[in-house]
């Protein structure tokens, strides 16, 4: 009990502290689903659906679209503190910029489309501003939150829709996929590296090797960093292999591998941003 | 013998280099820069709609003569200024830049808090649009100057820190000018254009 009432306090003084240093400004929440609500606005299904429909769209045009609700951004204006959550959360993919923020700041009775730099073009920002009077705010006079998200965001799939953007990466070539490829790979890189070994001579061999394991991995569906460096590794093994051939490869290589490359697979379990850039376009408005 | 020499000196010379932030420079030298085209970038956007907003608020105010003279003034007067990358090594053509746009900002924002009292200018559809896309404009300047004041303070940091300090000595990189403060506030805040329901 005593124990209880220790940590209590303890807790106590952590939030405490905590609030002190946000009293500036409103922290950013982290970025573990499609749709952050902090304020319990929406039930439970209708956040589901929301995911879900935002799910379903990542999946088939690769952009990646994120619902945050918070009470308030107060002092800060909704553009100051949205360009904050985008620029943290990152969303949408590193080298389309494709990701669109949806914020809504309930009691401020104020929202705003962050849009992400490689949408510009397909939300414009009177476009945004638009689907915020029009379709949004109507709604959300009424208490409909959960509708005028759902309409909001419709139109939003709307229109990146109708934008050519580069397909997203198919499911089989993901992160964790490759990451099964790899014991194959890694058996395969070592019999291909003894056969061309034979053929073309340790140091030639071994080139050789390095770039056909890399382009593949390259081929596969990792970065060409990633394969180059994958490739340079690999090199350097087989040119480890070492005269005595099959027994050289025992001990060094499954562990040379594995440092050099798991660094670039991660699992997808929890949402999180791609790595797209947002430069303040969209619009604000209230309702 | 003295071959060796050289060739350590050379190595020597770049290991002091890249140690003295060298290096450094250059890259928080191509950041800032870009960063800079990016606020150049925006404030064309801004001056570019400029003209379309004078003529859809005349064809509804056509009185508000003062207002519409200042923008267009304040406009040419943006367009007129030669903005080159040096701009960024001269202080004071800095401040002249900063100083223009300033005057367009806020004579932006007079022009929508008169165009506030014309109802059937707030109802026309263009005018709301160009409204919507002046306001993500000034959104994207806010956003865009932050940016290109925080690669400053990296570059101006590296350069003024020892021993980064003796390097740029030698080689004459300058701190560069920001936005400031006293600026920054009139700025900073996009002119309220809204128009929306709130009385």
């Amino acid at each position: 009990m005593k124990l209880h009432n220790k940590l209590l306090a303890l807790f106590a003084t952590l939030l405490l502290t905590s609030q002190l240093a946000f009293a500036e400004f409103v922290a950013i929440p982290d970025l573990t689903s499609r749709v952050t609500d902090l304020t319990q606005t929406l039930s439970q299904g209708q956040q589901a659906a929301i995911e879900a429909k935002l799910q379903a769209f990542e999946q088939e045009k690769g952009s990646q679209i994120a619902v945050l609700i918070v009470p308030t951004t107060q002092p800060e204006d909704i553009a100051q503190y949205s360009i904050r959550v985008a620029e943290e959360w990152k969303l949408g993919r590193e080298k389309e910029d494709d990701g669109v923020l949806v914020l809504v700041a309930k009691d401020d009775h104020r929202m705003r489309i962050e849009v992400g730099y490689g949408l510009e073009g397909a939300i414009p920002d009177l476009y945004a501003k638009r689907i915020i009077s029009e379709v949004i705010a109507p709604k959300f006079k009424q208490g409909d939150f959960a509708g005028g998200l759902n309409d909001g965001i419709d139109r939003l799939i709307g229109l990146v829709e109708g934008e050519p953007l580069p397909k997203p990466e198919t499911p089989a070539f993901n992160g964790t996929d490759l990451g099964n490829l790899i014991p194959m790979l890694l058996f395969g890189g070592l019999i291909s590296g003894l056969f061309l070994r034979n053929m073309f001579g340790t140091f030639s061999g071994s080139a050789i090797n390095g770039s056909l394991i890399g382009g593949i991995v390259w081929f596969l569906g990792l970065s060409i960093l990633g394969a180059g460096v994958l490739g340079i590794i690999v090199f350097f093994i087989t040119m480890m292999l070492g005269a005595r051939g099959i027994n050289g490869y025992g001990g060094d290589y499954p562990s040379d591998y594995d440092g050099g490359s798991s660094g670039s697979f991660s699992g997808s379990d929890v949402f999180s941003g791609g790595g797209g850039d947002f430069g303040g376009g969209g619009a604000s408005g209230d309702w | 013998m003295k071959n060796t020499f050289y060739k350590l000196a050379v190595v020597a010379l770049l290991l002091v280099l890249s140690g003295c932030g060298y290096n450094q420079f250059q890259s928080l030298d191509e950041k800032s820069k870009a960063s800079w085209s990016e606020v150049l970038n925006q404030y064309q956007r801004r001056a570019d709609l400029v003209p379309n907003l004078v003529s859809t608020v005349k064809g509804y105010a056509e009185h508000e003569e003062k207002v519409l003279t200042e923008v267009a003034d304040a406009r040419s007067k943006v367009g007129s200024m030669q903005v080159t990358p040096e701009v960024l090594n001269d202080p004071e053509a800095f401040a002249k830049f900063q100083a223009a746009q300033g005057q367009l900002t806020s004579a932006l924002s007079r022009l929508m808090a008169v165009a506030e009292n014309y109802p059937n200018l707030k109802a026309d559809q263009s005018f709301r649009d160009l409204q919507a896309q002046l306001e993500g404009t000034e959104n994207r300047i806010t956003v865009a100057r932050n940016r290109y004041i925080e690669a400053i303070k990296d570059y101006n940091v590296a350069i003024r820190s020892f021993p980064n300090n003796l390097t740029a000595m030698m080689f004459g990189y300058k701190t560069k000018p920001s936005f400031t403060v006293a600026n920054e506030k009139e700025i900073s805040v996009a002119p309220k254009v809204e128009f929306g329901d709130k009385k």
